[in-house]
């Protein structure tokens, strides 16, 4: 641990405890970066494979999710649900797209392509600068009796996300947000919790959301740290590539 | 003996009491639910808390069930939306009672005119090998005469056509490995009856969820150069999809495509965009727009890279419903399908039946779901471009005026 490192932690404690002023917003995204295993930490990470499960509580339907990601911007997840089939998406640098059983392949563009941009920056948690032009901090409020630091970030395109900070261990426990997608805008809300270390990086095991009326949990089993991809894991798939291709009238 | 008397007086108004009792908690069950689920924060534009203020000293005083009923049934009038009732225990009955198990016949049925009449029967089911033909009346099955049945169902206005053709199909359905006897009137309007074997029903048993496991069928074939397809549930969506893709597929060349959607009670409502991907080739339609309390949810429509061009006709009838009628609604609003057939179930939603604590059931609308044309479906149902009636004449002589309908339309549509 370096000394700025040890600095930033001791400004962090500092803010975190002093009844007044509110610390800033930089510092509770920063002290988030430090807290889940430092900028190195996510730094040394190129590439990674996360495995999962998916499950709708309350419809009974679960599924697997396999997300592979490289530096700087590219991105694939691969979602099997029982009875839905299989849902793909993508980025890669500034294409975003999906493929579907249910709803076919399409090219993301508007505000859900700038989201899914965001999404597909790797380490979008050292990256908040470049990703969030805005940030503030709007006061503390109790989450589960512990009180946290409401976090506003608010990107160039889009609507604001809004982070929930625990003041005293700095872990990010929910985030809200109102995403962009293609049936239209929809209120979201993420409850994070039992942090684990996957290789080196604390991140949430559990990550519970809830969409308009349907709720979901996403249960991250294990990271692959740096495993070889070959590039054309992040490629345009075929299907998706001709409809890209009909749209633009090639 | 006055005594007795006494006692019996006091059993009954503490019956009476308790029935009263009964009443206060379905009228705040009702009142609850509409606060609660109803996809508008303020439920109709009203005040519902004064709402109930105003009903619920009404309802203190009712002096019986019938008139505690209509005080709740006009507390729901007041949100001036369909898909809001409280149906009489009685009918309730009727309509709740499951069939015996999943046992079929094989014979699928409508009520035309006032009658139930076997519409279809499966291929190889039991109904087929004992010579049971479509056109055939059913009087009777399981020892319970049809008609009391049907003319209870169709004095309210409540019931929908889909709610009394699953009532009926109740009657005919058992143990798988059962039997069930079935007084029918045949064609020449001889009495028939007959002991059918129940087996399970057609299709690939396909889960979702916790939904309750469904048997699945999708069927295909060509009549001359028009394609027609026909499937039973929007459910098992790696199967129905992709063989909904290959009928598409292989509609190239012909001169139209008929789906076939009399009967379907919906399913996953995604299925009906995706669906609608291989039909519309202009981007940015969408089918229509559910109304949510906390979001907005478009229907939208991506083409796919080949998408069909020739003429679609859609078949329609009252047990059309949920994403059947989304499908339908949408295509037929973006002018891209000519509906054919009857109104359809008018339930695009998934509008809830509940029992309430007085025994009676109450049905409410959990959103709202407005078709690309402006039109709500839920309440309205969709009306075909043309409406052609099934009737036990047609069905006895081996016709379909449906199909031939939408047949002559597509034949029309060929190009010269």
């Amino acid at each position: 641990m370096n000394r700025r490192v040890l600095i930033l932690l001791l400004m962090s404690s500092a803010a975190g405890f002093a009844a007044d002023p509110l610390p800033s917003a930089e510092s509770i995204l920063d002290r988030y970066v430090q807290v889940t295993g430092g900028r190195q930490a996510y730094e040394k990470r190129k590439t990674e494979i996360a495995h999962g499960t998916l499950e709708y509580t309350s419809l009974g339907i679960k599924g697997t999710i396999t997300r592979y990601a490289a530096e700087p911007d590219k991105y694939y997840a691969t979602l099997d649900i029982e009875g839905l089939g299989k849902v793909e998406m993508g980025v890669n640098g500034p294409v975003a797209w999906e493929n579907s059983a249910l709803l076919g392949p399409r090219v993301k563009t508007g505000v859900e392509r700038a989201e899914a941009i965001r999404e597909g920056n790797m380490n979008s948690t050292v990256n908040w600068r470049k990703l969030y032009p805005k940030v503030e901090n709007a006061g503390i409020e109790s989450i589960d009796g512990e009180d946290c630091y409401k976090v506003v970030m608010t990107p160039t395109e889009g609507q604001p996300m809004v982070g929930y900070y625990q003041k005293k261990s700095g872990l990010q426990v929910k985030m809200t947000t109102v995403a962009s997608t293609q049936m239209g805008d929809i209120p979201v809300e993420l409850i994070a919790s039992d942090y684990k270390s996957f290789g080196g990086i604390l991140e949430p095991a559990k990550v519970t959301q809830k969409s308009g009326p349907q709720e979901f949990t996403i249960t991250l089993e294990s990271v692959e740290v740096n495993p070889a991809i070959p590039p054309e894991r992040f490629a345009l798939p075929a299907e998706v590539r001709k409809v890209a291709d009909k749209a633009e009238g090639k | 003996m006055r005594r007795l008397c006494l006692l019996v007086a006091a059993s009954v108004a503490a019956l009476g009491q308790a029935a009263h009792q009964l009443d206060l908690d379905s009228f705040e069950k009702v009142w609850t639910t509409v606060r609660d689920k109803h996809w508008q924060v303020r439920p109709g534009g009203l005040d519902w808390q004064a709402i109930h203020d105003e009903y619920r000293p009404r309802l203190e005083k009712a002096s019986s069930h019938d008139e505690a009923r209509a005080v709740m049934q006009e507390m729901i009038g007041r949100l001036k939306q369909s898909h809001f009732a409280i149906i009489p225990a009685p009918v309730y009955s009727v309509l709740d009672e499951d069939g015996e198990g999943p046992g079929v016949t094989g014979i699928d049925a409508r009520v035309l005119d006032g009658q139930a009449v076997v519409t279809a029967v499966d291929p190889g089911s039991a109904a087929e090998k004992q010579g049971v033909l479509p056109g055939w009346q059913i009087e009777r099955a399981s020892g319970r005469e049809m008609k009391p049945i049907i003319d209870q169902a169709l004095s309210n206005p409540a019931i929908h056509e889909l709610q009394l053709t699953r009532a009926v199909l109740a009657r005919l359905s058992g143990s798988i490995g059962g039997t069930v006897d079935v007084a029918f009137l045949d064609g020449s309007g001889k009495a028939v009856v007959l002991r059918l074997d129940l087996a399970p029903p057609r299709g690939a048993l396909s889960a979702f969820g916790n939904l309750p496991a469904q048997h699945v069928w999708f069927e295909d074939k060509r009549i001359g150069s028009t394609s027609y397809v026909r499937f039973n549930l929007f459910l098992d969506l790696p199967h129905v999809m992709a063989s909904f893709q290959k009928t598409v597929q292989n509609c190239k060349p012909c001169d139209g495509l008929i789906i076939d959607l009399r009967g379907n009670p919906g399913g996953i409502g995604g299925m009906a965009m995706g669906m609608a991907g291989f039909l519309v080739d202009k981007p940015n339609q969408r089918l229509g727009t559910m109304f949510l309390r906390d979001s907005t949810l478009n229907f939208v429509v991506n083409p796919r890279a080949e998408v069909l061009s020739a003429p679609v006709a859609v078949l329609v009838d009252g047990c059309s419903a949920s994403t059947s009628e989304i499908f339908a609604g949408g295509l037929k609003d973006l002018g891209r399908a000519r509906i054919f057939g009857t109104r359809t179930a008018a339930a695009a939603l998934p509008s809830a039946f509940e029992r309430l604590p007085n025994g009676d059931g109450f049905q409410y609308a959990l959103a709202n779901y407005i078709s690309e044309g402006g039109q709500p479906l839920e309440g309205l149902g969709v009306t075909p471009d043309v409406t052609v009636e099934l009737t036990r004449a047609a069905l006895l002589t081996g016709h379909d005026p449906v199909i031939e309908a939408a047949l002559d339309w597509i034949r029309r549509q060929a190009k010269p």
